[in-house]
């Protein structure tokens, strides 16, 4: 079941990038969506890995996903889901099997009647919507949307992983917020990605990341990184003001979102305080 | 990041040699002190005529994206050296940081320090017979001119 976590969480990243290099609402939307899905199937073959104690981590391969045209990575993601198909077996609830082979047939099949598209989500050409932008603004920008896909990845899979593991649901709320936040931050930043000619696959995360031992000191470092990561904004709000308002905007909207994400941790880290100990599932069971 | 080209951007976009590698001869860490970011080099070592040499190499940042790059070059550049070149290709890079800005600086001199952290954990192993993974941190002023502030630390 492990192999199955790992391969579902490369078929969702090789379905949320295709999602990003389309550029037709049509194929966008369903592959968006598909994407979607994908992510569910993983939270929940996890939840199964939790449930039966089996110890896993979220490492994966490097997935590739430079293509020329949409039909390549569509194949490519057909491909996935049959090889996921094989390990159907390896899934004891059988609910959860036949819902992910009804979702897995339905996907391929869709995704071979989506109509095929010219791809230039990796040209490089590092222009953004025609707007006439110094090159110490592109490089700029260019850096934040690599570091910031990134970081917005990374958080996507820190607080799946501890709302998989904690058994509160005060605590799991807000981490399901952030989660949701971070998808929008990670499919803004990827769309941008993709228009830039820059689209890349976030790096693989480590795992003392998410298995993390001291969850105070992760919050208090994630609001500092959230204050940096709106100081970021502001910079780069300022540099692109006067070429586009349109991007000067967007850097702004990033920036005061990140305001209730702070509030949100500091509201996690005084429960957590306050709490003390929680409980939280490990591969021994529950566990305070 | 200074002078961003095509080539920067291909190691941003895909970096080499990036990932956790199965069954590592050694690992090497080097650490940033003062902010706690972190390189992992993984090596696989062999021995050629009395020469010990990297025949696999990866890596692992919990950094910034510049370390990204500099691991992508420097361990593309380690893959197949002898560990005297390795040694050569550690202290050029060192004494190029000489003009970087510190805060640059800092990024390369983490993942050349953890690349001396796998060799001399491993030549260690081969004292010892027991496996260990050094933790080599960088220097807190961010300047490359001095000696490893070297610090062995058992992780397992």
């Amino acid at each position: 079941m492990v192999n199955v976590l790992k391969k579902t969480h490369e078929a969702w990243i090789v379905t949320l990038m295709a999602s990003f290099m389309s550029k037709t609402v049509e194929n966008k939307t369903v592959l968006n969506d598909f994407s979607d899905i994908l992510f569910r199937h993983f939270t929940w073959i996890e939840r199964e890995l939790i449930k039966a104690g089996i110890d896993y981590d979220y490492n994966r391969d490097n997935v590739p996903i430079k293509v020329g045209n949409l039909k390549m990575i569509l194949s490519n993601i057909a491909s996935r889901l049959n090889e996921l198909e094989l390990m159907l077996p390896n899934i004891q609830n059988e609910a959860l099997r036949f819902r992910l082979e009804t979702d897995w047939d339905y996907i391929r099949f869709t995704v071979n009647t989506l109509k095929d598209e010219k791809i230039t989500a990796f040209d490089a050409n590092r222009t953004y919507k025609d707007i006439n932008l110094s090159q110490e603004a592109v490089d700029s920008f260019t850096l934040f949307l690599f570091e910031e896909s990134y970081k917005e990845y990374e958080l996507i899979m820190i607080y799946n992983y501890l709302k998989a593991h904690f058994n509160d649901d005060f605590l799991n709320k807000i981490f399901q917020i952030l989660v949701d936040e971070s998808f929008f931050h990670l499919k803004s930043f990827g769309n941008m990605m993709a228009e830039m000619g820059i689209l890349a696959v976030p790096r693989v995360l480590h795992k003392s990341l998410y298995q993390i031992e001291d969850v105070v000191q992760f919050l208090k470092d994630g609001i500092d990184e959230e204050l940096a990561a709106k100081e970021q904004c502001k910079t780069l709000s300022e540099s692109v003001a006067r070429d586009s308002e349109e991007l000067s905007r967007f850097f702004d909207f990033i920036n005061y979102q990140e305001n209730y994400h702070i509030e949100l941790m500091k509201e996690a880290l005084e429960y957590y305080s306050k709490k003390g100990s929680i409980e939280y599932y490990d591969k021994k069971g529950i566990n305070g | 990041m200074q002078n961003m080209d095509e080539e920067i951007i291909a190691h941003m976009s895909n970096p080499n040699n990036y990932g956790r590698m199965e069954n590592p001869d050694s690992i090497g860490i080097g650490e940033n002190p003062l902010n706690g970011e972190k390189v992992i080099i993984y090596i696989k070592v062999e021995k050629d005529c009395n020469d010990y040499f990297i025949s696999d190499i990866a890596f692992e940042a919990i950094a910034c994206m510049t370390t990204v790059v500099a691991g992508s070059i420097i361990t593309q550049e380690a893959r197949d050296l002898t560990f005297d070149k390795c040694e050569e290709l550690i202290a050029v890079t060192l004494g190029m940081l000489e003009s970087v800005p510190p805060e640059e600086a800092a990024c390369s001199e983490m993942v050349a320090v953890a690349l001396k952290a796998a060799m001399d954990g491993y030549l260690l192993s081969q004292e010892t017979g027991e496996k260990k993974t050094l933790i080599y941190k960088i220097e807190q002023s961010c300047s490359p001119d001095k000696e490893f502030s070297a610090q062995a630390a058992k992780e397992e």
